[in-house]
């Protein structure tokens, strides 16, 4: 008798425990679901063909299934242009930010000179002034400079905006590594220059990585400086392109903006899930707080 | 005597050497435009007045800080309101949310997650724009497009102050989330199991364990990531200026004192008082992130961790 109803309880149990199970999936696939959908409906607008976009009918698959808006977006609009743009923005600041910040966070890290705390310091405290609220004093600047509209002017924006980001991570990371064996390079006879490209860079390439991703994602993802200095239509970027789309949104650019979303954001996708992982250690060990 | 003179010399010059284009750089686009605004607050720089202005002292401070008419209090009311409504809810969500993830019965957890971090991924600005045009137009965005089949008439949501701010915090959430659910989630991975097996032979109850156990043991770990993203939240422009502010204004007013000093700088061209208000933003961020520092570096010199 007994034992049956230990036989029993534990099949409930068991029952109650796969209730639960289902529960959960359930729960996560329709979180999942909600989640996505303004994705969901970009890509079902995007590859879909007679657009009635005032009807209150609506599918996450497009019924008739078309490029159309894809084709129209490259051949009617500049999107190779933006995306051009955006790309060599993106690589010449992040080469531009490591070329600096490498050798500049080597120095604070390994070393000793007048007023190397109180630099670090005050870069830290200059780093909670909101970019925003720079916009007027640097376009002052690059008006100045005669650098609005150019490129050059915008990748030394990012460079100058992205560089106490630079030292601070990689300093952190030179910090933890152990300088033996540059010590014992140096009385063989190596000069800093090779320190630096043969010894330090390979040993810190998980920060070098991280930085060189954080500023790539930062750049892509500007628009207010992108949109308010490229004045001319030869260097707008993909922000100041969506920009355009979205501005005429009544007059039904929608499925094609849509479609520039999604290719936009399709490469800061794509890194970001490979480099999920090292997103998590390479950030918080670098201790930068903004 | 004079090669060691020489070399004491390289040394002494090189660590300068190695950091002095980033720090040029750094002069250039970070100090400058705020000592530049610090020098532009004490005028009365505008559009009428953009080359030929005058001193006036402290009386663009004044009018933001005494003066109530002037809408800097109120903006940095809502400021308050917004970083508070966003961070209650983003955490209660994102520790629900976690906790489910890190559950024992389920299966496909990690293909959740990355499903889930999603929206972290995708350019800020274009998540605005694809709410705002996808989600929350008017005439054919998704919610509208619901309402309307179920008979309900919303009206433009952006247009309104308080429905604009909720589509705000809902935007803002979205974006947020995904970040703050790894950062719980990792949080909730680093706790040792043992606890809650020694409280269940105790008799703890489930929410006793929450409260006992999870929340005091993952606080200082998620802590610096809560306390970055309070200064996010508190900063946040993206959101309320793609949202209800441009191409043209929807009518609404969610102002919060970054919006507010933007406005008043290129919409109003008040750039005198616009970098007064800059700079007392500036201040409150000092002053805030002095007052979290030394209680976290307390925190830690004291606490268990």
């Amino acid at each position: 008798m007994e034992q049956i109803k230990r036989a029993k309880t534990y099949k409930d149990k068991k029952r109650v425990r796969i209730l639960k199970t289902i529960g959960l999936e359930v729960f996560f696939i329709v979180l999942c679901i909600i989640t996505l959908i303004p994705i969901f409906y970009a890509l079902s607008v995007s590859f879909n063909a007679n657009n009635s976009l005032i009807s209150t009918d609506f599918s996450f698959f497009p019924t008739n299934f078309t490029f159309d808006n894809y084709v129209r977006l490259f051949k009617e609009n500049d999107m190779l242009l933006w995306f051009g743009n955006s790309l060599l923005l993106a690589i010449s600041t992040v080469v531009f930010s490591l070329a600096i910040a490498i050798p500049a966070a080597y120095a604070f890290s390994r070393m000793n000179f007048k007023g190397k705390k109180t630099i670090l310091k005050i870069l830290i405290l200059l780093n909670a002034f909101p970019s925003t609220l720079s916009l007027f004093a640097i376009w002052a600047i690059m008006r100045n400079l005669g650098l609005v509209n150019t490129k050059i002017g915008l990748i030394i924006i990012y460079t100058g905006t992205m560089a106490i980001f630079g030292i601070w991570n990689l300093k952190g990371y030179f910090d933890t590594v152990p300088c033996e064996i540059e010590e014992a390079s140096m009385i063989d006879g190596a000069s800093n220059f090779q320190i630096i490209t043969r010894i330090v860079m390979p040993l810190a390439k998980p920060a070098i990585i991280v930085t060189a991703v954080m500023v790539l994602i930062y750049v892509w993802n500007e628009y207010l400086y992108s949109v308010t200095f490229m004045t001319g239509s030869e260097n707008y970027t993909l922000a100041a392109g969506l920009y355009g789309l979205q501005a005429n949104e009544t007059s039904g650019s929608w499925p094609i903006f849509a479609a520039a979303s999604l290719i936009t954001s399709l490469p800061i996708l794509i890194i970001f899930l490979l480099v999920q992982k090292h997103m998590v250690s390479g950030l918080s060990s670098g201790g930068v707080k903004g | 005597m004079t090669n060691t003179f020489k070399r004491k010399l390289k040394e002494n010059t090189r660590p300068y050497l190695y950091s002095g284009l980033s720090l040029i750089l750094i002069f250039l686009i970070v100090v400058f435009p705020i000592l530049y605004t610090l020098y532009i607050s004490f005028t009365n720089m505008s559009l009428y007045h953009y080359y030929e202005f005058d001193f006036i002292g402290f009386t663009n401070y004044a009018r933001a800080l005494f003066n109530f008419d002037s809408g800097f209090l109120t903006s940095l009311l809502i400021t308050l309101l917004w970083t508070l409504v966003n961070m209650v809810i983003q955490l209660v969500i994102a520790y629900f949310i976690a906790i489910l993830l890190n559950s024992r019965n389920l299966k496909f957890g990690k293909f959740y997650k990355t499903l889930l971090m999603i929206p972290w991924a995708i350019p800020g600005y274009v998540s605005i724009l694809l709410w705002k045009t996808g989600m929350l137009n008017y005439n054919f965005g998704l919610i509208n497009k619901w309402f309307n089949a179920l008979s309900i008439e919303l009206g433009d949501l952006l247009s309104n102050s308080v429905s604009a701010f909720i589509c705000c915090t809902i935007v803002n959430l979205w974006l947020a989330l995904p970040y703050m659910i790894m950062i719980i989630d990792g949080a909730l991975q680093s706790i040792d199991k043992s606890f809650y097996e020694e409280a269940e032979i105790e008799g703890c109850g489930k929410l006793r364990k929450h409260l006992s156990i999870t929340v005091p043991l993952i606080k200082p770990i998620i802590g610096p990531a809560v306390l970055i993203t309070t200064f996010t939240t508190f900063k946040q422009f993206d959101i309320i200026y793609l949202m209800t502010m441009t191409p043209v204004n929807t009518g609404s007013d969610v102002s919060t004192i970054i919006t507010y000093a933007y406005e008043n700088a290129f919409i109003t061209s008040n750039y005198g008082y616009s970098s007064a208000v800059s700079i007392i933003i500036f201040a409150l961020l000092i002053v805030f992130s002095a007052l979290t520092n030394s209680d976290l570096r307390r925190k830690n010199k004291y606490g268990t961790n």
